[in-house]
């Protein structure tokens, strides 16, 4: 009798089997949908790709969004790096003290900032900054018709509207991370002279003698990456809008966690195959 | 009516959105020269008909024509230059809000790379002069009023002269000052001896406009012919939509 009663009927059978139905149908839904957009994006690389042979971009959309791009970030980024570089030294400066190596306090900080910290902090900054707006425009531009409006006027509006902000944001991002790295090294100096004590000449030595190019350009290498995963992804979302503002909304917010997560899976790749 | 003088055809154009038909077997003749009235209740498919003459949206079925030119072949980059010898105002102007006006007018023809930069420089002027609003090139388009916009969107569509304009509800949600406005801008354009094509809820304000009429219902053509015959139509959804029976 007990048997019997733990045996379920076919009520809740039934209901068990609706609910995996639903799982698996939902599971199954995400999974196209995630290929649709992989598939999306790889479309959009390619689209990109096309028109630099030969090259069709419009040169006056292409310096208002240098300009945007890049002197518009200026202000951050240097912000961003300033206590990049500080932080690094607090850090460090722990072991320095502890063992008075600050012969060493410059390669320390300086070498986890230009391979790993500048590229990663500035690429979610330039994201957040760049990658939301850009999807934003884009997206917008969609909604309010300007994207037909443009076709109607016979511009191609890849080449028009996604070229410039692919090609600024890949030039823009590399420019902005040297640029970080010396802002870093500033910022490192600073701190290290005002709150450690150790001269800032004996932080610059220790720089330049054991930090090599490579460890500068593997930093240089992962910005023009991000750059490019950032241009395509944000291109993507933006151009790919569809619902009115829900679906601005929306799309700016996949296109920063999608870029974000690419940010950190391209670091891993970039990492392991140079390193 | 000989093919020559046709500036656009359409046979049979349907569309199909998921699994509902919302444009279905529509045709539709336009003489070189001549103004046709698109006329049909909200959601009937006007909009989409006439992004499909543009090359915007492909029809599912059947075929279009534009100045002797099937669409249906066309790649991407001939397509182009068709959109060329088209100007459409959108119904909600639809201007660049990065650029300003003077640039929203002269970009068609920055990009097109044939004129030189003070030739366009005046061309805008002359356009900018056409519909009345002189001076105003470094306006932003969210400086201006509804009218104005709609002006601008008309200026930038007819700045490459093209013998096809076509015209989304240009007199919608403006002022009756502002409409009669446009509907001389749209007279002098006929007058000139481009073609158009003109979606309109205001009957009253096109009618001395145009020689033919298409009225849509449901996605489907439900009436097309000149004003007589219109006005003499016995169906009762006709005569509903046009007299208010």
């Amino acid at each position: 009798m007990a048997i019997e009663s733990a045996k379920p009927s076919e009520e809740e059978k039934s209901w068990s089997m609706g609910v995996a139905d639903a799982t698996l149908g939902a599971l199954g839904r995400r999974t196209l949908s995630s290929f649709g957009v992989f598939w999306a994006i790889l479309h959009m690389s390619w689209e990109i790709l096309i028109r630099f042979f030969p090259p069709r971009i419009d040169g006056a959309e292409l310096m208002r969004n240098l300009y945007n791009v890049g002197v518009r970030s200026f202000s951050i980024i240097v912000v961003t790096a300033l206590f990049v570089g500080a932080i690094m030294v607090i850090q460090a400066g722990i072991y320095v003290e502890q063992y008075g190596a600050t012969g060493l306090l410059g390669w320390g900080a300086g070498f986890a900032t230009v391979r790993e910290l500048s590229p990663i902090m500035i690429a979610l900054m330039f994201n957040g900054r760049v990658g939301a707006k850009n999807t934003a425009e884009l997206g917008t531009m969609k909604v309010t018709e300007q994207v037909d409006a443009l076709r109607a006027l016979a511009i191609d509006p890849i080449s028009y509207l996604i070229m410039p902000r692919f090609v600024a944001m890949v030039s823009m991002m590399t420019l902005l991370v040297v640029l970080g790295d010396a802002t870093a090294l500033l910022g490192g100096a600073a701190t290290s002279q005002f709150l450690l004590g150790v001269d800032h000449l004996v932080f610059f030595r220790s720089f330049v003698e054991l930090i090599h190019v490579s460890d500068l350009m593997l930093g240089v290498y992962k910005a023009t990456t991000f750059g490019v995963a950032m241009g395509i992804i944000s291109c993507h979302y933006g151009y790919a809008v569809s619902g009115g503002a829900v679906g601005v909304g929306r799309a700016v917010n996949d296109s920063v966690v999608s870029s974000a997560i690419a940010i950190f899976v391209l670091n891993y790749l970039v990492t392991y195959i140079i390193t | 009516m000989s093919e020559a003088e046709l500036i656009v055809r359409c046979e049979g154009v349907s569309k199909r959105f998921r699994r509902a038909w919302v444009l279905e077997d529509v045709e539709l003749r336009l003489e070189r020269g001549s103004m046709l009235g698109l006329i049909g209740p909200g959601g009937c498919g006007k909009s989409l008909l006439v992004k499909m003459i543009c090359g915007l949206v492909r029809p599912d079925r059947g075929r279009i024509w534009v100045n002797g030119q099937e669409l249906g072949g066309l790649g991407e980059r001939q397509m182009q230059a068709l959109r060329a010898q088209i100007g459409m105002v959108f119904q909600n102007y639809a201007l660049f809000d990065f650029l300003d006006v003077g640039e929203n007018i002269a970009l068609p023809l920055r990009v097109e790379g044939l004129l030189p930069p003070k030739e366009i420089e005046q061309r805008v002027a002359e356009i900018l002069d056409l519909v009345a609003l002189p001076g105003i090139e470094r306006k932003m388009p969210h400086e201006l009023s509804g009218g104005m916009k709609k002006r601008v969107s008309f200026a930038r569509a007819v700045v490459r002269r093209p013998p096809l304009v076509i015209y989304d509800d240009p007199t919608a949600g403006l002022d009756p000052v502002t409409s009669a406005k446009i509907y001389r801008l749209l007279a002098r354009m006929k007058e000139e001896g481009t073609s158009s094509i003109t979606i309109s809820h205001d009957l009253d304000g096109i009618r001395p406009l145009c020689e033919r009429w298409l009225l849509l219902d449901g996605g489907r053509k439900l009436f097309e012919g000149d004003l007589a015959a219109l006005e003499a139509c016995s169906l009762p959804r006709v005569r509903e939509f046009w007299h208010g029976d």
